[in-house]
Parts: structure tokens; C-alpha cells; sequence
């Protein structure tokens, strides 16, 4: 499957804008579709799933045409093979999570290529619940139910809407497991709507982002995180750039884990175990950056990257300005007093030191 | 003791008219549930009209639609050889406009919102649409189909003037019920007229006793 592509090119009128593609998804990993609310995301998904038509344009899943206006191609949603994970789960009432899962069981292409039953039952833990009814589920179960049900049905690609946002704090952290198992058990391309950065930036490889239905950006999950984080005042969400690194045990003390990023070493204290050399990403809130021109000594704070400026740019708070910085060939973000830009007297091509009060492991 | 044949044939329309809307109804129920067309709220009204209009008015029109002279009633005579106006036929056509609404709009909100969203969740597990209709919307439907049809039926039963204009008052043909009664009043026949109208009563209360009892009792879908 890999190499080929999910091709969008495609226009359709919604109720505020119209939802305009013209975009070509590769078929492998988890590519996530993010933006704020109304920004298109789930009616993009629907145009892929076949529960809109598009005005015009064209949409083809590797050399499959799902639609087209010239030549005139339709078709229908259960002839595509695509599988939708709603955002409140969808159980059928009238059947039982068995009668559920069978249910997509004997409608599936018995020819097209699946994983097995009892593989897919064990994925999601679902052996003690097959005979509940699905009204008696918590929202966690019921979204696993719904996960197993879609992957009965040989799915080819895997839309997933939302999947976390109907579950409060708690129950996303007891799903949050699974999705990664369904993301490496599981090799099948993915389209995740998330308006999440967190959710996004622990799943997803790469990001398809979404405003008033464009898109705005795409590429790499840490590129393009990093690169929305300086759209001061656009959006609704923390700001916070995502750094990669490499994990480098021998630096390692004091029980922090040490993290090559760049040219520096980060200390991060976390309660996971991660290989020698293996790549992690590092989120960093841009409220937790302060910045210096010369490195500071007698301070608490233990991470500290060198860095240039950028760009600064305003934010939605008159008070504050977004300040990003390029560390080696990364970008980092920081919000900070406008006064103290003015007494720093900073503009692009200053040299700055990064102060990191806090930065969290996203993998 | 009265004469029940007024009765029976009461039952028989019903049941028949009852048959009918539900072969009819539901698809345009279903239409109207998922519709987004302009006309809608023009076809809904036309539904509901039977809830206000009084039944001698639908009648009237009726009768003159069904006259032999008439385009409709005209073709009804040279395709079956029998007038629609005074006959079984005519009466279920009248009863079936006017129970129109009492199938329509139980099975109509039966089959909005959660009905439709399951519908896409089917069609998204490989379920063709007339698939999804009879595993997913039927079954959770139940409560609808249960009270349309039990409204429809006894709304039937319960019908007058529309049978008067229609079917006149023709023994074992288009004597019902609640014509019957009125016949026995005119007569000044109370013991009768007490007696039909008693189980025309009791019918009337257990049916709709039943899908009360049938709602509170059962979910709202059955369980497969």
C-alpha cells in the first residue's frame, strides 16, 4: 500500500465557506486532520467516506475512482473500502457488542485482505464484554467496540472522527492505549480528525491542517505543530512547538532521561523507558520559555537552548508577543511580554538564549 | 342484541386501510424524514390537513372525485366495472386520506436523527441502503411502526362523517359502526345503539391501552 496516495481534489459548498481540496494523502501511518471547529475536518471525512458529494472535482484512493464529475463516477459509501470510527461510537442499540461486531462481520468483502477475529477481539480487549449489552458500556468501551466493528469490515483505509472527544479526562488516557495499538498492530493508513494538538502529536506522523476549508499546512506532525504555533491569535489552542530528538542514555543522570536535541542536551524527568537512539518529540508550551541574551547562572531552570530569532510577531493579548526562534534547523516558540522584547530589544537574526521551564515526551 | 355485520365490516376496513397506509406511509415517511426538499413543509401540511378539516369536507371532495362522471372515478369504473362511490373500495380511498396523517407522523419521527445517523453507520460496515433499512432502521423503529399502526386502526374505526359522504349507509357494503349507531338513534333503537357503541368503546380503549402499556413496557427498539 505504500506509495500509493489518497488523492482530494475536490470542492463542495458548505453552510460558511466552501471546503476546497486539492491534496494528495499518502497511504501509510497516521495522518492527522486538524483545525479548529468548523474548520472542514469532518466534512472532508465525509466526502472520503461517500456521506457527501463533492460539487465538483474528483476523489480516488490509489487507482480506485471513488468520484468524479468528468467522467461521471459515484460510489456509494458501503462500496468503498473505507471504514469510519464516529465520534460518539454509533453502536446499533437493537444488538449486543457481539451482534454488533457480526454485524459488520458477515457484511464484510470476504476476499479483501483482514485481520483476523479473535486478532482484532484481543486488540481491543473485547472478550469480556461480547455478551454486554451496549447501552451498559462506558464511553471507552464503546469506542473500542466501534474500532473492532470497523476493522471487521477490511477496511483499506481507517477514517477515525474525533474519537476521544466524547470521553472526559480519565477515559481518554484508558483509550489513548489502544489507538497506538491499532496504529502499530494494524498497518493501515488513517485519517485522524483531531482538534487536539496533544492527542495529534502522540499519534499522528504526519498532519493535514485545516482552516475555513483550506489547507493551510502539511507535512511532518513536528514540523507543522511547530510551524502552527506561531499563528499567534488564529487559534483557540495552547501554543506550543514540538522539538525532535535522540535519546542518549550515557548523558544520562540524576533519574532524567537526556535528549539530544540538535547541538544541546535536554534533562526531562519521566517515568518511561526509552532505547538508546530512539527518536522522541518533545512538546514545549511557549509560555514556558523565557528567553536571555547571555546564558544566566544561579538559576533552577536546567534546559537551555541557543537559539535565533526569527520572527515576532502579536498575539491575540496586547500584553504578549509570539517570539520564534530557529534551534539549528527546528523552530521553537516563545510567548513573551511585549516590554520585555522592548527591553531585550530583540529582532529577527538576535542571538537568545531559550530558558525551558517545562517540556513533556510525546511517544 | 344488534345486528354485528356493521361491525365486522368495520374491522375489515380497518385492517385493510390500516394495510395500505402502512404500504404507502412508510416510504413516504421515510422520504419526509430525510428530505431536503422545498416542498416538504407543503407535503406535511397536506398530510396533517385530515387533523382539522372537517371530515364532511374531505368527504364532499371525495365524493365528487369518485363520481362515475369524474376523470378518477371514471377510470375506476371501466378498469374494475364497479362504481368507487358506495362501495368497499371508496370507503377504504376515504378512510385512507383520512387516516392519512395517523400513520405518517409517528413513523416520520421514528425515522429522523438517531434513525438516519445509523443508517450512515451501516452503510459505512459495507450495508447497502435497503439492507440497512430492514437490519438497522426497522428494528429501531419498532415503537413508531407500533403506534402508527395501532392510531391508524383505531382512528379507522372510529370514522364517520368521510363514510357517510363516501359510502352512504348500504348494509353488509358501507354500513359501519359508528353508522350503524347513528341509524339506531334515528330509530329511537337506544338498546342498541347502547350496545354497539359500548364495544365500539372497549375496542377502542384496550387498542389504545395496548400500545401505551407496549411503550412503557419495551424499549424503544427490539432487541435481535
Amino acid at each position: 500500500m505504500s506509495g500509493s496516495k489518497l488523492s482530494l481534489n475536490a470542492e463542495i459548498a458548505l453552510d460558511d465557506f466552501t471546503l476546497a481540496l486539492d491534496t494528495e494523502v499518502p497511504l501509510d501511518g497516521v495522518t492527522a486532520v486538524f483545525g479548529p471547529s468548523g474548520s472542514g475536518k469532518t466534512s472532508l471525512l465525509n466526502l472520503v467516506a461517500g456521506f457527501l458529494r463533492p460539487d465538483r472535482g474528483a476523489i480516488a484512493f490509489g487507482k480506485d475512482l471513488w468520484t468524479s464529475a468528468q467522467p461521471k463516477v459515484w460510489v456509494p459509501p458501503h462500496r468503498r473500502a473505507v471504514g469510519t470510527v464516529f465520534q460518539d461510537a454509533q453502536l446499533f442499540p437493537h444488538l449486543s457488542v457481539r451482534g454488533n461486531l457480526d454485524y459488520a462481520d458477515q457484511r464484510a468483502d470476504a476476499d479483501a485482505p483482514g485481520y483476523p477475529r479473535t486478532k482484532i477481539l484481543d486488540a481491543m480487549a473485547l472478550a469480556p464484554l461480547l455478551d454486554r449489552e451496549v447501552h451498559t458500556l462506558s464511553g471507552g468501551e464503546r469506542q473500542r467496540v466501534a474500532i473492532a466493528r470497523t476493522l471487521l469490515t477490511r477496511p483499506r483505509l481507517l477514517l477515525l472522527d474525533e474519537p476521544l472527544s466524547a470521553l472526559d479526562g480519565a477515559r481518554k488516557g484508558e483509550l489513548l492505549p489502544f489507538l497506538e495499538t491499532l496504529k502499530t498492530d494494524f498497518a493501515l493508513p488513517t485519517l485522524y480528525v483531531s482538534h487536539d494538538v496533544d492527542e495529534v502529536s502522540r499519534i499522528a506522523n504526519r498532519v493535514m491542517m485545516l482552516d475555513a476549508g483550506r489547507v493551510i499546512a502539511e507535512g511532518r506532525t513536528d514540523e507543522v505543530l511547530s510551524r502552527f504555533g506561531l499563528e499567534a491569535g488564529r487559534n483557540p489552542y495552547e501554543q506550543a512547538s514540538v522539538l525532535r530528538g535522540t535519546i542518549d542514555q550515557s548523558a544520562a543522570q540524576d533519574d532524567l532521561i537526556a535528549v539530544r536535541v540538535g547541538d544541546a542536551m535536554m534533562w526531562l524527568a519521566a517515568d518511561i523507558d526509552l532505547a538508546q537512539g530512539s527518536e522522541v518529540r518533545l512538546k514545549i508550551p511557549a509560555r514556558d520559555v523565557s528567553l536571555a541574551l547571555t546564558p544566566p547562572t544561579g538559576i533552577s531552570i536546567q534546559n537551555m537552548l541557543a537559539a535565533t530569532v526569527t520572527a515576532i510577531e502579536p498575539t491575540k493579548r496586547p500584553a504578549f508577543q509570539a517570539v520564534t526562534m530557529s534551534v539549528g534547523t527546528q523552530s521553537l516558540l516563545a510567548i513573551v511580554t511585549r516590554k520585555a522584547v522592548c527591553d531585550l530589544d530583540l529582532a529577527p537574526g538576535r542571538a537568545v538564549y531559550a530558558l525551558i521551564k517545562s517540556a513533556t515526551f510525546h511517544h | 342484541m344488534p345486528d354485528l355485520s356493521a361491525l365486522w365490516l368495520t374491522a375489515r376496513l380497518a385492517l385493510v386501510t390500516t394495510l395500505v397506509l402502512l404500504i404507502i406511509g412508510t416510504p413516504l415517511a421515510w422520504w419526509l424524514a430525510q428530505t431536503r426538499s422545498r416542498f416538504k413543509p407543503a407535503i406535511e401540511a397536506l398530510i396533517a390537513l385530515p387533523l382539522v378539516l372537517p371530515p364532511t369536507v374531505l368527504g364532499f371532495y371525495l365524493l365528487i372525485a369518485m363520481s362515475p362522471n369524474a376523470p378518477f372515478g371514471g377510470f375506476w369504473l371501466a378498469a374494475t366495472g364497479d362504481t368507487l362511490s358506495f362501495s368497499f373500495a371508496g370507503l377504504v380511498i376515504g378512510s385512507v386520506i383520512y387516516s392519512f396523517p395517523f400513520m405518517i407522523q409517528p413513523l416520520q419521527s421514528a425515522f429522523e436523527g438517531p434513525v438516519q445517523q445509523a443508517m450512515r453507520t451501516a452503510a459505512s460496515l459495507r450495508a447497502s441502503r435497503i439492507d440497512a433499512f430492514f437490519s438497522v432502521a426497522v428494528p429501531m423503529s419498532v415503537r413508531g411502526f407500533v403506534t402508527a399502526i395501532v392510531l391508524s386502526f383505531a382512528h379507522t374505526l372510529g370514522e364517520f362523517g368521510v363514510v357517510l359522504m363516501v359510502g352512504g349507509n348500504i348494509p353488509d357494503r358501507t354500513r359501519v359502526a359508528s353508522i350503524e349507531i347513528y341509524e339506531h338513534v334515528e330509530t329511537l333503537n337506544y338498546a342498541d345503539a347502547h350496545a354497539l357503541s359500548l364495544i365500539l368503546l372497549v375496542i377502542s380503549f384496550v387498542t389504545l391501552f395496548c400500545v401505551f402499556l407496549f411503550n412503557k413496557r419495551f424499549p424503544a427498539h427490539v432487541r435481535l
